[in-house]
């Protein structure tokens, strides 16, 4: 039964950023302003950070696919970027210190990492037309400080969720 | 050099970005149709939204109401007063009605363009990166839904048009979506109307663009926008939404119109796809006629 509640973990935050956008009420931000929520990429962080760190990447490669096939129609961008900037994270990981808070500074970076490689790539493909100081100050902004409450709000159960996962791993 | 090459995580990187670019290019070509494995995984996490959206919906129609409690005295006064007007109203469509049926017995003229039969669908899903504008509806091959069909709000103004369809889920592009084949033939009605295609959406401004308005055309401010059905799918007279302004197009053989669109692209529940009632001419026989004449 446990070997089913991360992948149902998962694919509970694949649903949730639906949702989020879905019943965000537009005029409660000002609508000019788009906000992307990018919980599934944290998830897929902590996972990768704190969990296991092959699994975590699996996770991102398999739920990558996913968010491309269901949500936007055109394979590759997520199914690329997911996996590469939770590498990216163990990496930088290898020289910093495991302390929630830089996880969470690293997290922030990673989003960030994520909306401007997306955006580069819709831009190379001409999905958006959108120029960089327009999407500075339209998307990536409101994006952060989105991603951030989320980050405050979700960080300390989903260390405590990985940790828990991996000391099982270890005993197993 | 050779060290450089046997580098395994070098290669990996160029091997996968190589898999990205053929993945790419292959979503980017027009398709008829998703892949069966797509169209399977589209289903089933469209059943566990469907499960999901259900609870959703219902804890946001709580607050909707307790929301439109707060305005009602003044909406009531308002209503109030529109109502007298609608009695007379109400009459005259009915006799234009039966009129127009009248008529078109005459000239012996069953099928029109404007006659379509709804199908009604919920929401289940949205794009959650914010930059291709999809939905995923609640119903699929099995409820008639197919590629191409318009998609209506819930008060009547057009939103979009069904992009891809599974058996049990489909899923809509909004008008508010950058895409090149995103064009709707429209008609701005007046006393003389003109034809047009909405291409594009202006992000800044929040305005539809209605482009390829013939440069001598006298436009003014409010006028109604509409689809025409020339476009060979959509229905005719389908609201879309008021003019606001208009400007010469760069080379000024044309005008292009800015709509602000009645539907609110943000906040959408219910939604109606549209089945046109009249039959679609074959573009193979088309094609095929089209020779004839040359």
């Amino acid at each position: 039964m446990r070997k089913y509640l991360l992948p149902l973990l998962f694919i509970l935050f694949f649903i949730l950023e639906s949702l989020f956008v879905q019943t965000l009420p537009a005029e409660v931000f000002n609508s000019e302003r788009i906000l992307a929520p990018r919980f599934l990429m944290i998830v897929i962080l902590f996972m990768t950070l704190y969990g296991h760190r092959d699994q975590g990447l699996v996770y991102g490669l398999v739920f990558g696919l996913l968010f491309d096939v269901v949500y936007t129609e055109i394979i590759g961008i997520y199914l690329f970027m997911f996996p590469l900037i939770a590498y990216i994270a163990s990496k930088l990981m290898r020289i910093l210190q495991s302390n929630i808070v830089v996880v969470s500074v690293i997290s922030i970076l990673c989003v960030v990492l994520l909306e401007l490689g997306v955006y580069e790539m819709n831009y190379l493909i001409n999905i958006t037309n959108m120029d960089f100081s327009l999407f500075l100050n339209q998307r990536l902004f409101p994006t952060i400080v989105l991603n951030l409450a989320f980050i405050i709000i979700f960080a300390y159960p989903l260390k405590r969720i990985f940790e828990k996962y991996a000391t099982s791993l270890r005993e197993d | 050099m050779p060290q450089f090459f046997l580098n395994k995580r070098l290669i990996l990187l160029l091997v996968s970005i190589i898999i990205l670019v053929a993945l790419i290019g292959f979503s980017l070509r027009e398709r008829e149709e998703l892949t069966v494995p797509e169209q399977f995984l589209k289903d089933a996490t469209g059943w566990i939204q469907n499960v999901v959206s259900r609870p959703q919906s219902y804890v946001t129609g709580i607050f909707e109401n307790i929301k439109d409690l707060q305005n009602t005295y003044s909406e009531n006064k308002e209503l109030k007063s529109r109502l007298d007007g609608l009695a007379k109203l109400e009459s005259d469509v009915q006799q234009l009605k039966k009129e127009n049926n009248e008529l078109r017995e005459i000239l012996d003229k069953k099928d029109s363009l404007s006659a379509y039969s709804p199908i009604q669908a919920t929401v289940i899903g949205r794009n959650p990166d914010r930059w291709h504008e999809l939905l995923i509806i609640n119903k699929g091959k099995t409820n008639g839904i197919e590629q191409n069909m318009a998609v209506v709000s819930s008060n009547g103004f057009i939103i979009g048009k069904v992009k891809s369809t599974q058996q049990f889920t489909s899923t809509i592009q909004l008008l508010t979506a950058m895409d090149p084949t995103n064009r709707i033939s429209a008609e701005i009605q007046g006393t003389d109307s003109y034809f047009g295609t909405i291409e594009g959406y202006d992000v800044e401004r929040e305005l539809l663009e209605l482009k390829r308005i013939p440069y001598d055309a006298k436009i003014e401010k409010d006028q109604t926008v509409v689809t025409s059905g020339l476009g060979g799918i959509f229905p005719k007279g389908l609201p879309i939404g008021k003019v606001v302004d208009t400007e010469p197009d760069e080379f000024g053989l044309n005008q292009t119109a800015y709509v602000k669109p009645g539907a609110n692209f943000y906040d959408i529940q219910n939604v109606m796809v549209v089945k046109r009632d009249m039959m679609q001419p074959d573009l193979s026989d088309m094609v095929d006629d089209e020779e004839e004449e040359l």
